[in-house]
């Protein structure tokens, strides 16, 4: 392996001294992501990125790719650092590349509905450009303020507009990877809008960067609507509201969005703005269409709640809800840390893993809330967050929240969603005999494991000792699940708002 | 749709010194048409050949032993033939082999067709026995086996409450598994059949059974989404046995709109607004007056007959209809009564899918909707020179793409289906965003990009299936 400094200076010389980045504090910046990880891993892995790099074309992409071969560094991509699971996270130092620096939009092409975006604009930044041109995104990502284009490519995120629009891969025309060999892809033929001249492009959703670098979308636009409506139901509880989502599938009806909340979110809201709406159990639904659509879709929706004993919310609460949506975990300013479980589950159980979710976080004493949306007609995302201080003793036990909830989504016939340092384990979980086909995937693209390794189908460590540099996947497993059981040991119930625990017993 | 077989072989054999003279279309052309002239007598034996063993399965686990023995796991003895049968297996399977030879499925019904290179020497299985549909309980889903009818699924997913949302565009009668290992053109408004696919339950080439997907929920965020990379080839990496198939609620009311056009200058712009229209729609199918003489043959044809199929709450389908007339400006009559292709009974859907089978189709054109009538115009034109009347089929994609299928009243040998073929490519290649996508065009295709995503593949092909069963490449 050459040396960092050499390392070093062949970077600078490649993308320029204010583009790279090695000092502690902004190495620092890059050890984690969304989630909040414990001090301990640091034990476990080498979370600090030698360099951080901050390439602006395909070209420096590509040119940094190559240079891993004479650094033997390994290659960590990152877009926004929105993810939960450790998937941008590095396990052995090496250079980060954060492509948030590629964040223009490039082209819109209005007869073949398409926009071309770089991979490190935010889905916000492309959903505003585009509904200035009169179209809009067919699906968003949930953080779409934070979340890049190629981040979600690569998490294979759900969010806003699934049911309607269908997912992020139909979304999808086309997408330039940077594979490990430094050489650019086109991962589909543009013309070919059903993938049948050989579409590769489902290969990198979901991959979690290890088959190379996203840097350029591809993505299909669809006429703006003429009306978009926020609607907001009030339910007994949050069972409730999920069968009421039930119902919107049941009943052949077809919102742009559908999601719940729980009451816990309002609290928390509440802790940080005093004119937040009221806490309540609530389903969120956006309606879009001609005049007409809206008001016949907004007359079945009132139906189906009613059906359920729902209360309509003043128009006030679902616009405001809707402006803010992507930006759905500030209580994390409550408690310095945040942890998101991102499950996808059937959409006929949903009732039941809403309480499922919620019995998982109370035995486990901590401060959080169940949310869900739709995700199709089959599928719905179930994705709880709980709060958690990892400066406390106490703190990194909350990741064990995780672990239960995998569990459950897997009993309930669902699985996780991610990868990552953390998920790892969960991949012959859900894929079972086909596990070696999911792994045959990265010995094609990627044998020597440059980009992202030791993240799917082992862990790696930061120890180069042979026994110590890798351990199984069930490990990750074990060390989670003792989390667990140290968290319910926990004598008392974390308490990040005074009002939380009232507003349990009220 | 099966390709990589062929793109193997003809990429090996461009590659051979005695036929590299060949330009690569003058080679792809004596191999698909078997022109004894070009090629030597024992490739031409090559790809004549036909599997000696059809095997009828019943069940998976009969899959399951074959391909152990064909991977040499088992012996043949494991397979409990009578002594008769085992010799002619062992005859024929020419145990001791010297060359590769694995299992590969028959498509209950082609539209196009037959692969350029046949499995050689191995097993074909014949899925007509295996068509149980099991349908879920709560929720809009269900579990095809590869055999299970695409009509038999529609209809009595409709009496269960569920809704299929694809479509065959052409409406002959295929089974589920023709959209894996055949080329059955499913689609809906909303997106093509592999969008309709949460899982498929597969034998691996090991002879495991490996879920690819899950059943119950879609595939998102769980490391590689190799399902939908595969669905147009699965046949080639895996053995699929059945599909988890994500269905919708059945609409409180339905409808079917016809619109007659007769000026394909109307047409193209209509369509091109159609396919803005947003939710509601379930299918769009075009046809031309060739194609709504077969459909329809009691009814007289119109130069072009868009039907319109709508689902919504019982009074909101008032307020689509309205927006839909005045999305499709220009258009001659209107009816709601015009039978649809598919809402019929099972008897007339085989009748009609007979007489529409007749025809000789070359694959499938994605062309921009605004450049339909043009397309249509010069595909007729075309037809009239090569003395084989030209029609087309047409489903419409909210993505703005007429999934159009070109057909001809022509004998089905192959020059004539390869000699319209490359007619149709010539066509397409006049228009901006249009794509051939048939096999052959795959074949003639030579953008590197291409070329290199096809390698891929086939590389992904031999680790996954490192064992040479599952439809094994050949060489010539």
């Amino acid at each position: 392996m050459a040396s960092l400094d050499y390392a070093y200076r062949r970077l600078v010389n490649t993308l320029g001294p204010e583009r790279v980045a090695r000092s502690e504090f902004e190495r620092m910046v890059y050890s984690h992501d969304f989630a909040s990880l414990p001090k301990i891993a640091l034990l476990q892995w080498r979370l600090y990125p030698d360099f951080v790099a901050l390439p602006q074309t395909t070209e420096e992409v590509a040119a940094l790719v190559k240079l891993s071969d004479e650094s033997l560094l390994q290659i960590t991509p990152r877009g926004g650092g929105t993810g939960w699971c450790g998937g941008s996270v590095p396990n052995r130092g090496g250079v980060l590349v954060d492509m948030r620096k590629m964040n223009h939009v490039l082209a819109l092409d209005p007869d073949a509905r398409t926009v071309t975006v770089e991979a490190g604009a935010t889905w916000k930044e492309v959903e505003d450009f585009v509904e200035s041109k009169g179209f809009a995104l067919p699906t968003v990502p949930l953080n779409a303020i934070g979340s890049t284009v190629g981040g979600a490519i690569n998490s294979g995120s759900t969010g806003f507009g699934g049911l309607r629009g269908g997912s992020l891969r139909d979304a999808i025309a086309n997408l330039d990877v940077i594979l490990p060999d430094g050489t650019l892809l086109k991962t589909a033929s543009q013309a070919d809008s059903g993938g049948q001249l050989a579409n590769l492009t489902p290969l990198f959703l979901g991959a979690e960067g290890t088959l190379g670098i996203v840097t350029k979308a591809v993505l299909r636009i669809v006429p703006k609507p003429e009306v978009s409506k926020p609607l907001t139901y009030s339910f007994s509880d949050l069972a409730t509201a999920a069968r009421f989502l039930k119902g919107i599938v049941d009943a052949a009806l077809t919102p742009y969005h559908a999601a719940l909340m729980d009451r816990d979110h309002f609290v928390f809201e509440r802790a940080l703005r005093a004119d937040s709406p009221d806490p309540t159990d609530l389903a969120l639904v956006a309606v879009q269409g001609s005049k007409d659509d809206v008001a016949d879709q907004e007359k079945a929706m009132d139906g189906l709640a009613a059906k359920e004993k729902g209360t309509k919310l003043p128009a006030t609460i679902g616009d405001r809800l809707w402006r803010d949506r992507y930006n759905n975990y500030s209580a994390r300013r409550l408690s310095r840390g945040l942890m998101i479980s991102y499950n996808l589950v059937p959409l006929r159980g949903l009732p039941a893993a809403v309480e499922k979710a919620a019995e998982i976080r109370d035995k486990l004493k901590l401060n959080g809330s169940v949310q869900a949306h739709v995700v199709d007609t089959t599928t719905a995302a179930l994705d709880p967050y709980v709060l958690m201080d990892d400066t406390k003793p106490s703190g990194g036990t909350a990741l064990g929240f995780v672990k239960r909830m995998v569990d459950a989504a897997f009993k309930m016939e669902g699985h996780p969603m991610g990868l990552g340092l953390f998920l790892v384990f969960n991949l012959r979980k859900m894929h079972g005999n086909a596990t070696s086909a999911y792994s045959a995937v990265k010995g094609v693209f990627d044998p020597r494991k440059k980009i992202n390794g030791g993240k799917t189908f082992e862990v790696w460590t930061k120890y180069p000792w042979p026994g110590l540099r890798a351990i199984p996947p069930p490990g990750m497993a074990i060390g989670l699940e003792v989390a667990a059981i140290l968290r319910r040991l926990k004598p008392t119930r974390d308490r990040f708002v005074r009002a939380y625990e009232h507003t349990k017993e009220g | 749709m099966g390709l990589l077989r062929d793109w193997n072989y003809v990429e090996k054999a461009v590659q051979i010194p005695a036929l590299a003279e060949l330009i690569r279309e003058a080679l792809i052309r004596a191999l698909f048409v078997r022109d004894d002239r070009v090629l030597p007598p024992d490739l031409i034996g090559d790809l004549n050949r036909v599997p000696p063993v059809t095997v009828k399965v019943k069940e998976d686990a009969e899959v399951r032993k074959l391909v152990r023995v064909l991977n040499g796991q088992e012996s043949t003895v494991s397979l409990g033939l009578s002594a008769e049968d085992y010799h002619y297996f062992r005859t024929q399977l020419g145990v001791g082999r010297t060359r590769e030879f694995g299992v590969t499925m028959r498509p209950r019904t082609l539209l196009t067709y037959d692969w350029i290179v046949p499995e050689q020497r191995g097993v074909q299985l014949d899925f007509t026995g295996y068509a149980g549909i099991e349908f879920a309980e709560d929720g809009h889903r269900a579990i095809a086996q590869v055999g299970a009818l695409w009509k038999r699924l529609y209809d009595e997913a409709l009496a269960q409450g569920h809704y299929v949302p694809f479509v065959p565009t052409v409406p002959l009668d295929f089974a589920v598994g023709d959209a894996l290992y055949g080329d059955a053109p499913f689609s809906s408004f909303r997106g093509g059949f592999a969008s309709y696919v949460n899982a498929l339950r597969t034998i691996s080439p090991y002879g495991q059974r490996a879920r690819i997907g899950f059943e119950e929920v879609a595939n998102h965020g769980t490391a590689y989404d190799l399902l939908h990379a595969t669905i147009p080839l699965a046949g080639e990496f895996f053995i699929p046995l059945s599909a988890a198939l994500r269905f919708e609620a059945k609409p409180a009311a339905r409808k079917t709109l016809t619109y007659a056009f007769d000026d394909p200058a109307k047409l193209s712009p209509a369509l091109d607004k159609l396919s803005r229209f947003g939710p509601g729609v379930n299918w769009v199918h075009v046809t031309d007056a060739l194609a709504a003489k077969i459909l329809r043959p009691a009814i007289a044809p119109e130069a072009f007959t868009v039907q319109v199929s709508l689902g919504a709450t019982a009074t909101g389908i008032a307020a689509k209809e309205k927006t839909l007339d005045v999305a499709m400006t220009g258009f001659k009559t209107k009816n709601a009564e015009t039978p649809n292709p598919y809402d019929v009974p099972v008897d007339a859907y085989r009748k009609t899918a007979d007489a529409a089978a007749r025809s000789l189709f070359v694959g499938e054109v994605r062309v921009p909707a605004k450049s339909f009538g043009d397309f249509l115009g010069k595909v007729r034109a075309f037809g009239d020179q090569s003395a084989a009347k030209a029609g087309a089929y047409a489903s419409l994609q909210e993505t703005g793409t007429a999934s159009t299928y070109p057909f001809f009243s022509a004998p089905k040998d192959r020059i004539k289906m390869y000699d319209l073929s490359r007619g149709i490519r010539a066509i397409v290649a006049r228009f901006p965003g249009a794509a051939f996508t048939s096999r052959l065009a795959h074949l003639w295709e030579e953008e590197p990009n291409f070329l290199r995503r096809m390698t891929l593949m086939r590389s992904l092909k031999l680790e996954i299936d490192a064992a040479h069963v599952v439809q094994p490449l050949v060489v010539p």
